[in-house]
């Protein structure tokens, strides 16, 4: 099987500018993107959700997301789950504090020195969950940890505006659009390592495209010609002009 | 000004732009026009909530954005605010070519500079809005 593009985690922090809290769930979720996981978690900026049209609203069904919220309204992960899809997992910085013991953190816009640990100790809660999503099986649609194979792909997508969207390509099958997830990745790594489109399709292909897309039941059959025929049209421009 | 002029920063996670964004809209709250601004966070927006889109349909509304995406516009709008004036940290940056904004969690000294020339600039509009009430008053 070739090498799939990391699964990572998603993180949407609510970032409330009323609250300190909100401003704790920015600085938290930033400490995990850029030091303590930077190699596992991207993140999605909520207003994306609104402004940014289906392939952002995509991005969250495809990768497991943690919403961070500072106050009971949980704006983060309710949009998550009312736009995307719903999140693996939430935190709520006032809850947080309390469990914990921590002082109640002030100011949103500089955070005063005293609450500094709170955002260490919240990104550490985030990178532990994050270390167990990773370990994890995800039904994409269920919006869940599960042992089940997922039932139904639906995104459609191109980058989030951080740059670490999921490409998505639209195929036609049996007249009607269908849009499968992270295929250019997977045709692109298959033909790096040396598989053409001579003969059937590589078995080791669908098995990937399976891996990022729930194939409904029954449509097994459909997928594998558009994706053969994907396969051969992308072998095709991948051809050297010579040729 | 009866209402006060709701700021609304789309505080951006992604790059320098949208820390920009935040810290204008803070500087404009709590420091050049603190009686007349209000900052609205963006996340209620989103969610759809009915006290914050009520906020933003019954005062002017000044939006900050990092990107071209616009998210903090596009929010408002589809919320049913009225748009009195839009920035974008960008066009601000092309005016302010010295201030190089670096840093998401943490704002350089460029980037919070050029927090304070984007804030300035939105309450010159906030002044011109204040100045059009008591012309029509």
């Amino acid at each position: 099987m070739p090498d799939l593009p990391q699964r990572k985690i998603g993180i949407v922090a609510c970032s409330g500018e009323e609250l300190a809290e909100g401003t704790v769930t920015r600085l938290a979720a930033l400490k995990v993107l850029e030091q303590l996981r930077p190699a596992q978690t991207v993140t999605i900026c909520l207003p994306l959700f609104l402004a940014g049209g289906e392939g952002d609203r995509a991005f969250a069904r495809f990768y497991p997301t943690i919403a961070v919220d500072g106050c009971e309204k949980r704006c983060a992960a309710r949009a998550t789950e009312l736009y995307s899809n719903k999140p693996a997992a939430t935190l709520i910085v006032a809850d947080f504090v309390a469990q914990h013991g921590l002082p109640r953190p002030q100011g949103p816009r500089r955070l005063s020195p005293e609450s500094g640990p709170i955002v260490d100790a919240l990104a550490e809660e985030i990178a532990t969950e994050v270390d167990h999503l990773l370990r994890a099986r995800w039904s994409r649609t269920e919006g869940a940890i599960l042992e089940a194979t997922a039932q139904t792909p639906q995104v459609a997508t191109a980058a989030c505006a951080c740059g670490s969207g999921i490409p998505v390509t639209t195929v036609q099958m049996d007249g009607r659009q269908v849009q499968i997830m992270a295929l250019e990745p997977i045709l692109a790594l298959a033909y790096d390592q040396g598989l053409r489109s001579e003969g059937p399709l590589p078995a080791r292909i669908m098995a990937t495209v399976q891996v990022y897309n729930a194939i409904p039941a029954g449509e097994e059959a459909q997928w594998e010609r558009a994706v053969a025929l994907a396969w051969q049209a992308f072998c095709q421009r991948r051809l050297p002009i010579s040729a | 000004m009866s209402a006060k002029i709701m700021i609304v920063p789309c505080s951006g996670i992604g790059k320098s732009y949208g820390s920009v964004t935040r810290e204008a809209a803070y500087a404009l709250a709590e420091e050049l026009r603190p009686e007349k601004t209000s900052v609205v966070p963006l996340s209620l927006l989103v969610l759809g909530d009915e006290m914050t889109r009520a906020a933003v349909q019954a005062a002017p509304v000044i939006t900050l954005d990092g990107c071209k995406l616009a998210c903090a516009t596009v929010n408002v709008r589809q919320a049913g605010g009225v748009i009195a004036g839009q920035f974008a940290v960008l066009d601000c940056y092309r005016r302010h070519k010295d201030l190089k904004p670096q840093g998401i969690a943490e704002l350089n000294e460029g980037g919070l500079a050029l927090a304070r020339a984007l804030a300035t600039e939105a309450a010159e509009v906030c002044d011109r809005l204040i100045a059009e009430e008591a012309d029509h008053a």
